[in-house]
């Protein structure tokens, strides 16, 4: 599964964005709850030769607009949680992303001293405001309840979950202990009760 | 109620992240005061986000295989902390709301100093060729008329003040670079508060003047 995935840009999807938009929202979708690689591919394949046709159009320079490219859907990948389909279509959300690195990779070129960047102009990529849906997701699981389908868990889930959960541990410990950023933690310990969520959703 | 907005052009622009910096801080307060400009953002966002991500013509050399590799190997990541929406900042015993936009400027802002008369500044700092300043003109203030020279931008963050020229309320959003004379003053109970930044700073020369050079880019024409 893992590997192979193939790139789909050998027969290139010429619809317009807004005409595949639910379809790159459900892939998103499955990204940010699975991390579901192949998912991402449609979207990389869709996307990425297309940041890189607006990339090269407004820095002129290949070797940027390549970074730019990969900027933007490193981003993609890393915070697809943070997609909103309510809020925007795909296309605008990963275009306003490249737009902010663009913006911010252009002034760092041009030297420019304001201490302006893009998440203050744009705050695309912030976190939502606590959600509700997240509080109450932890507390309607109960260990009982997960039993074993804790342990389908892929193993970094499972090591994060456990350490918060069963050995009641802060989320700063456990980054300290596993030597990995805070960041990292708050993601995993996301994407395991969201996925623990969804097996309890099918279990039943 | 707000009468000077952002041109459509300066909208649409800010939208693609094509206006300078500076500029874009000052649309960007703006728009969160100005729910109409917000909305036609968005909507420039949307038809760009369609125009900006055509298919693409070429091309076959490109290997984009290893970047999409490389990018799934990546931990996911959690977003930025929303910054407030808004922040309280407190002057001579006065509370002012500022723009979300603004909000993390507060932070490095300098201290209130009173300048001549009913006029109170606090610098803040954002770096490059820019001066930016929070002005404050209490009731019954004004600036001796005064000409000046640069681009300059203001954004009438709380209150209400007049120049001569025209009227301006809460959430007007100004640009001027030209020579002109005014008088800026205030009647409002609350004064005025607002956010301004010049391009380059602006001297007089001569006489009684100098005295307002500290602050001569506060108003504008
Ligand atoms: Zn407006």
């Amino acid at each position: 599964m893992l590997i192979g995935i193939p790139l789909e840009n050998n027969k290139p999807d010429v619809r317009k964005p807004k005409d595949c938009a639910a379809e790159m929202s459900a892939y998103l979708d499955s990204v940010a709850k699975t991390r579901c690689k192949a998912s991402f591919a449609k979207i990389f394949g869709y996307f990425a030769p297309r940041l890189r046709s607006y990339a090269l159009k407004q820095m002129g320079n290949e070797a940027i607009a390549m970074e730019l490219v990969q900027d933007t859907m490193s981003n993609v990948w890393q915070k697809a949680h943070l997609f909103n389909s309510e809020k925007g279509s795909p296309s605008t959300w990963i275009f306003t992303i490249a737009r902010n690195i663009r913006f911010d990779m252009l002034r760092k070129l041009q030297n420019r001293k304001e201490d302006v960047c893009s998440d203050d102009l744009w705050p695309i990529l912030c976190e939502q405001t606590a959600d509700p849906k997240e509080t109450s997701l932890e507390e309607k699981i109960t260990l009982e309840q997960v039993g074993e389908l804790f342990n389908e868990l892929p193993l970094k889930q499972k090591a994060v979950i456990e350490a918060i959960y069963i050995d009641g541990k802060s989320q700063q410990e456990v980054a300290d202990e596993l030597c990995i950023p805070l960041g990292t933690v708050k993601s995993r310990t996301r994407l395991a009760l969201q996925r623990l969520k969804d097996m309890l959703a099918t279990h039943d | 109620m707000i009468k000077f907005h952002p041109t459509n052009e300066q909208l649409s622009q800010f939208a693609d992240g094509l206006l300078g910096a500076t500029e874009a801080l000052m649309v960007s307060a703006h728009c969160d005061m100005c729910e109409r400009c917000m909305a036609k953002v968005e909507l420039y966002t949307d038809a760009s986000a369609e125009i900006a991500l055509p298919q693409s013509q070429d091309d076959d050399s490109v290997d984009f295989g290893s970047m999409m590799h490389n990018i799934m190997q990546e931990e996911p990541e959690e977003g930025i902390q929303l910054t407030p929406k808004s922040q309280i900042i407190e002057l001579d015993g006065r509370t002012f709301e500022i723009p979300r936009t603004l909000t993390r400027y507060t932070k490095s802002m300098g201290n209130w100093s009173r300048l001549v008369g009913k006029l109170w500044q606090a610098p803040v700092d954002i770096g490059g060729e820019t001066v930016a300043n929070f002005i404050y003109m209490e009731k019954g203030g004004s600036v001796p008329e005064h000409t000046h020279r640069g681009s300059e931008m203001t954004l009438v963050i709380n209150g209400e003040f007049s120049d001569g020229i025209a009227d301006y309320d809460s959430g007007d959003f100004m640009i001027m670079d030209c020579n002109n004379q005014h008088t800026p003053s205030t009647n409002a109970d609350e004064g005025c508060l607002v956010f301004s930044i010049v391009d380059k700073p602006l001297h007089f020369t001569s006489g009684w003047a100098r005295l307002i050079n500290p602050f001569s880019h506060l108003f504008f024409k």
